[in-house]
């Protein structure tokens, strides 16, 4: 056999951010989104924990335009990850056999997007229910 | 037929079931949280002002059940995050793997039990 | 039988080459190549093969997607050659690059055998639940049942997805999509009873654990196997097996020590 001289090419380390890889690492990204936003609700916490008027330091923080402009690109961030997680999602799952033939991830995307707008919209009603019955 | 040697079990699972579940709670009601704390209580907006103050707010921290909702929320909020950013630094190799699982999942334990501690201080 | 449409047009074709007795590193070399509307890159090759320059080396065989044996980067993307049409690439020149990820050997020819060791670690044959003697008859299946693994039984072991995982491309001794795929085809068989088996033969950081769900694999496979579903519902079954295994009779994994 002729000589063997196996040529190892290295990875590009930037492989994350060329095609096809970006749209992936975007969508991992919106995780930090999902993270950022549980620390806002520490900071919450914290400020609850700390008495009356650190709360209502941190309540008039919300009402500021800063916090507003955050909590809308969170919610992009967190928009884009509900999209992107109901797309991933049915690779987890078994093929469903529906009537003989298998149903389409795509089918089980939509289904999820749409149980989760629905219960984005409840939580929302239940609590603006709450607020008017109180 | 001989079986071969099973390789190690990873750890993997653990923080993948968590990544999961916080996962599907922020899909489910991630919008909505946001909306509701960061955009209708602060401005008032189809909710009473009162219902975001330090009062209502207390009153559910307090509250067991509102105690459980807040540890999930936050906890596998941070979970669910910490897996996603150690993957994400790992493709970049942004570093030797115990410094980056320190960065994430210790951070991310810190502050479940920060969170913890701060939901029993509130008392009931 | 001769060609049917004359070769009008001429197309660059820019090959990594590599000869490992003279060539420290790979280096392109490009061929003006002349062509027709119905040629596929392969064919492209052939023709430099047979009329330019002899010694460019290159796997193929059935020439019509079902062999796996012509699997290269074309234009930055994993595809069969024999698939590949000039058409949908002309008249910019086209780049040709052994597959990624895998060490070549020479040209456009790759390291195979740690796919193959892949293959054949993972149990790739039926363990049957319930074993029958021929007497007895067959094995019998329902559409629905069979429905269940098909896709991932038409994998043609061509290794374009393991050049489009990155994490393959970042970690060689992770199993990967296609082997993934064949352990799906047997784990999902209502005839066979090794499921346990293979499970725990996945459970360790170069089973499914290495993978991200990117899902570029599911797109490069020429096939529709779906390899991305095969990995991921096995990152369920070894997540939920890494409790249950406690709960679970001792006796289960045939043969194997708990």
């Amino acid at each position: 056999m002729s000589e063997r001289r196996p040529y190892v090419r290295a990875q590009p380390r930037d492989w994350w951010a060329r095609k096809p890889y970006l749209g992936y690492t975007l969508r991992e990204l919106t995780g930090a989104g999902v993270a950022l936003y549980g620390g806002i609700l520490l900071a919450g916490l914290i400020s609850l924990a700390r008495g009356p008027d650190a709360f209502e330091g941190f309540r008039s923080f919300l009402s500021s335009r800063l916090s507003l402009l955050i909590h809308l690109l969170l919610l992009a961030v967190m928009i884009w990850h509900v999209v992107t997680w109901f797309q991933t999602m049915p690779k987890t799952m078994p093929k469903l056999i529906a009537g003989g033939q298998h149903v389409p991830q795509q089918k089980l995307t939509v289904a999820g997007v749409a149980l989760a707008a629905l219960c984005s919209v409840a939580l929302i009603v239940l609590v603006v229910a709450v607020g008017a019955l109180s | 037929m001989t079986p071969r040697p099973v390789p190690k079990r990873s750890m993997s699972p653990v923080f993948w079931l968590m990544f999961g579940a916080g996962g599907m709670l922020s899909a489910l009601f991630g919008p909505a949280l946001i909306i509701l704390t960061g955009i209708m209580l602060p401005l008032g907006l189809g909710v009473p002002g009162r219902f975001g103050d330090y009062g209502h707010a207390l009153r559910f921290a307090q509250n067991p059940l509102g105690k459980l909702v807040v540890l999930a929320v936050i906890a596998l909020f941070f979970w669910h995050g910490a897996e996603r950013i150690f993957l994400t630094l790992k493709d970049m190799r942004a570093g030797a793997l115990p410094v980056l699982r320190l960065a994430t999942y210790g951070v991310a334990a810190i502050l479940t039990l920060l969170t913890l501690a701060l939901l029993l201080e509130i008392g009931f | 039988m001769s060609d049917v449409m004359e070769r009008t047009k001429t197309i660059e074709l820019r090959v990594l080459r590599y000869r490992p007795v003279s060539d420290q590193q790979p280096v392109f070399q490009a061929y003006q190549v002349p062509y027709s509307d119905d040629m596929s890159v392969l064919q492209l090759l052939q023709s430099i093969k047979d009329t330019q320059d002899g010694t460019l080396s290159f796997r193929w065989s059935c020439r019509m997607a079902i062999c796996g044996s012509c699997g290269m980067m074309i234009n930055g993307d994993p595809r069969l050659a024999c698939n590949t049409f000039v058409r949908d690439l002309a008249p910019n020149p086209i780049t040709v690059e052994p597959l990624r990820n895998f060490p070549i050997e020479r040209d456009l020819v790759v390291t195979v055998s740690d796919f193959v060791k892949k293959i054949e670690s993972i149990y790739p044959y039926i363990i049957p639940k319930t074993p029958k003697s021929i007497e007895a008859g067959e094995y019998l299946q329902t559409p629905a049942q069979m429905a269940a693994y098909e896709s991932f039984s038409d994998c043609i072991n061509c290794m374009l997805c393991y050049a489009a995982c990155p994490q393959f491309g970042a970690n060689p001794d992770f199993i990967g999509p296609g082997a993934m795929a064949l352990l799906q085809r047997y784990n999902g068989d209502s005839r066979d009873g090794g499921q346990q088996l293979r499970l725990d033969s996945i459970a360790g950081e170069d089973g499914v654990w290495s993978c991200t769900a990117v899902g570029v694999c599911s797109d490069a496979c020429p096939k529709q196997v779906d390899p991305a579903n095969a990995v991921n519902q096995n990152k369920t079954k070894s997540a939920l097996d890494f409790f249950l295994r406690f709960i679970r009779p001792k006796a289960q994994a045939a043969g194997a020590k708990s």
